[in-house]
């Protein structure tokens, strides 16, 4: 039975972390962007305060000795609907899509950006918030359209013949937000909004110069585009049926 | 100049060359003794009697005594013939003459005419029948009558007829023939055996120069003769240990990797309570930086074992996305647009080789350029920048781990010379080079070629 939530209001974080070093100032920093946060060394914890307590978001380290990160995030999805943002290295890259795919809702790499990691938790509780069904995190599966493939976890458009092309981070992440969103009308500030924050590149450039260069790519004939449509007076809809695989 | 090797290159191609050459100087060393030996037999049996009878006879018809009836078979008789009976198609024998003729002078005696000739002597020869039948036996065997005549002048002609073996001993065609029979039979044998050390052998060149230590792999099968089977068995002790110093290797740097990145990410978190905004963000940005520097440490030292496989990339796209990264974040570097090139390689770490030469670029030059030509069987991307340059006698240094031309190049722009290094990993990697250039008008080519 969960407690009695004293401070409805504010966003209720766990930190799961086996290092102090990192956990304890993060802790800290979190607390002071507005967030409570109950914060744990291993799994077994973290257990037993997801039981305890009504926690809005869990922030997860992948390696952790003992029960690790994704086992433990397997259990979280497999018993409830608290999303989770997980901590992870580089190296750990196919641990990441791994995570990815058993639902973690998103991820940071280390080193990384304490105020990143807050503004990230903000979004996912934001969508949690509105009501909006959980989505998947954003680079897991793959989808396909057209004939065209973009793997997310691999960030790469494979074409009919099986050939990759690789894709720009602004490219990929302008493509990611249209495929996601099939047939609705995205204006360039909503696609300016769903494709800044992920990298640290800065995307000043503006969004018609990227779907240009897209439509280049994916196109037959760039100059009268068949899956990148331009909506007068709204913005680029992407015209094709998506799978998700 | 290279020097061109003759015949086979093979183990057992050789050693068949090898049996043939020492089975033929064996039998011609055979043959020359053989020979050697018949004349001597020959020269002690036939000649030195026939040198010794004439010239008793000359002597006897110098002193005027009777010549002797010869022995009781009638062998070696030395008569006196009114005619030279010497026929005009015989063999002189130049050597019995010279033997008579200095035996006579030792002796004091002179002569004027000495002829000696080998005439052939055929078992159904006519004149054998005027000879007894022990002695035309005799002739007949040896196949050759040997005819000696000394002018007595005035009286004729001392003249002595003897059996003279001639033939019948191997020749050089009996001699190749015998080698090839030898060598027939031998042949198979070193080519059994030569075959049955080649083919373990050859197995083991495949596996060893194809000898990635990626996954598990089955040993190799230990056979042939037990030199061979050592061989092999050397070498699956070698890759096992091998590839367990690369696993211990990789464990060890993922150990690594860990160990400082959680201080750097527990550095990263502290700076948030940082109030000066401009000291946060260098701070922040020292901390990407070593981070990279981590990472690119780690790329290099992973090389040898990438986990990425190779897929089939448009190249065109690959360098593109790199320029557009590049141009996103607002750096100065212009690329034409190339038709689709497909190749086969390793995406990320490609891309990895081509960021880390625009980024070389871009810290130290101004205006790049990028380039993707496609070759007769290469691709060449070119990234040209407008900077310094580096003197030609550095241009292998430039690529040294660690190394950083302080010479030319600012201190202060940090990075310490590893993403060179690491390009041209990758790149030779892939079966490529990174070749260096200065241009006219000043700054640097750099030019990754790929095979194709």
């Amino acid at each position: 039975m969960p407690l009695p939530e004293p401070m409805a209001d504010i966003p209720h974080l766990l930190l799961v972390d086996d290092e102090r070093s990192i956990r304890e100032p993060l802790a800290q920093f979190l607390t002071k962007q507005g967030f409570r946060i109950t914060q744990v060394g291993d799994a077994e914890a973290a257990r037993t305060r997801l039981a305890a307590y009504a926690i809005d978001l869990v922030i997860l380290d992948i390696m952790m000795p003992g029960e690790d990160g994704l086992s433990l995030c397997r259990h979280i999805r497999e018993t409830s609907n608290i999303p989770v943002i997980l901590l992870t290295a580089r190296t750990e890259e196919t641990d990441r899509i791994v995570g990815l795919e058993m639902g973690a809702d998103d991820y940071v790499v280390k080193p990384f950006s304490p105020r990143e990691l807050a503004a990230r938790a903000k979004v996912i509780l934001r969508r949690a918030a509105s009501g909006g069904a959980r989505q998947h995190a954003p680079e897991a599966g793959s989808y396909a359209f057209a004939g065209w493939v973009l793997k997310s976890g691999e960030r790469t458009l494979i074409d009919r013949e099986g050939v990759s092309l690789p894709l720009s981070t602004g490219e990929y992440n302008l493509l990611l937000a249209l495929v996601q969103r099939p047939r609705q009308v995205l204006t360039r500030d909503q696609l300016l909004d769903l494709t800044q924050g992920r990298e640290a590149a800065a995307f000043d450039r503006a969004i018609d110069n990227q779907v240009s260069r897209l439509r280049k790519k994916i196109e037959g004939d760039a100059k009268v585009p068949e899956l990148i449509k331009t909506v007068w007076g709204g913005g680029y809809t992407l015209a094709a049926e998506v799978t998700r695989l | 100049m290279k020097i061109r090797r003759f015949g086979p290159r093979s183990l057992a191609g050789q050693m068949a060359v090898m049996v043939a050459i020492a089975l033929f100087c064996a039998q011609a060393i055979n043959f020359g003794m053989f020979l050697h030996e018949r004349r001597q037999i020959r020269f002690e049996q036939v000649t030195l009697p026939s040198i010794t009878r004439v010239v008793d006879g000359v002597e006897r018809i110098a002193a005027g005594r009777p010549l002797p009836d010869g022995d009781d078979r009638g062998r070696g008789r030395v008569l006196l013939e009114s005619t030279n009976p010497i026929p005009a198609d015989a063999e002189p024998q130049r050597d019995v003459e010279a033997g008579i003729r200095s035996a006579l002078a030792e002796n004091g005696l002179t002569t004027t005419t000495i002829q000696a000739v080998v005439r052939v002597v055929l078992p159904q020869d006519p004149r054998l029948r005027a000879f007894g039948p022990r002695r035309a036996e005799r002739f007949a065997r040896a196949g050759g009558e040997l005819i000696v005549a000394v002018e007595q002048p005035g009286k004729g002609w001392i003249t002595l007829h003897a059996p003279w073996p001639r033939g019948g001993g191997p020749s050089v065609w009996q001699l190749i023939a015998q080698t090839l029979i030898l060598y027939g039979a031998v042949l198979i044998a070193v080519l059994w055996a030569g075959s049955r050390m080649a083919r373990p052998l050859r197995d083991l060149v495949s596996a060893a120069s194809s000898f990635t230590p990626g996954g598990p792999v089955a040993p190799l099968i230990e056979r042939g003769p037990s030199d061979v089977r050592a061989v092999t068995g050397a070498f699956n002790a070698l890759r096992t240990r091998v590839t367990g110093m690369l696993d211990e290797k990789d464990r060890m740097l993922g150990a690594i990797g860990h160990d400082l990145r959680t201080p750097l990410a527990a550095l990263r978190v502290r700076i948030e309570s940082v109030e000066d905004e401009g000291d946060h963000d260098r701070m922040a940005e020292i901390i990407a930086e070593m981070d990279r520097t981590l990472d690119d440490i780690l790329s290099l030292a992973r090389l040898g074992r990438p986990s990425e496989p190779p897929t089939e990339v448009d190249m065109a796209a690959l360098v593109e996305a790199v320029v557009e990264d590049f141009r996103d974040l607002g750096a100065d570097v212009t690329a034409e647009e190339s038709p689709r090139l497909r190749m086969t390689l390793r995406p990320t770490l490609m891309r990895r080789a081509v960021r880390n030469l625009i980024e070389n670029a871009v810290k130290y030059g101004v205006s790049v350029e990028v380039t993707l030509v496609q070759g007769p069987g290469c691709v060449r991307i070119g990234i040209a920048d407008r900077g310094p340059g580096i003197p030609p006698d550095q241009f292998e240094e430039v690529f040294d781990p660690f190394t950083r031309l302080e010479t030319s190049r600012n201190k202060d722009t940090g990075g310490i010379g590893l993403g060179l290094a690491l390009a041209r990993a990758i790149v030779r990697e892939a079966g490529g080079d990174i070749e260096l250039a200065n241009r006219d008008g000043g700054g640097l080519l750099a030019t990754i070629v790929l095979k194709r």
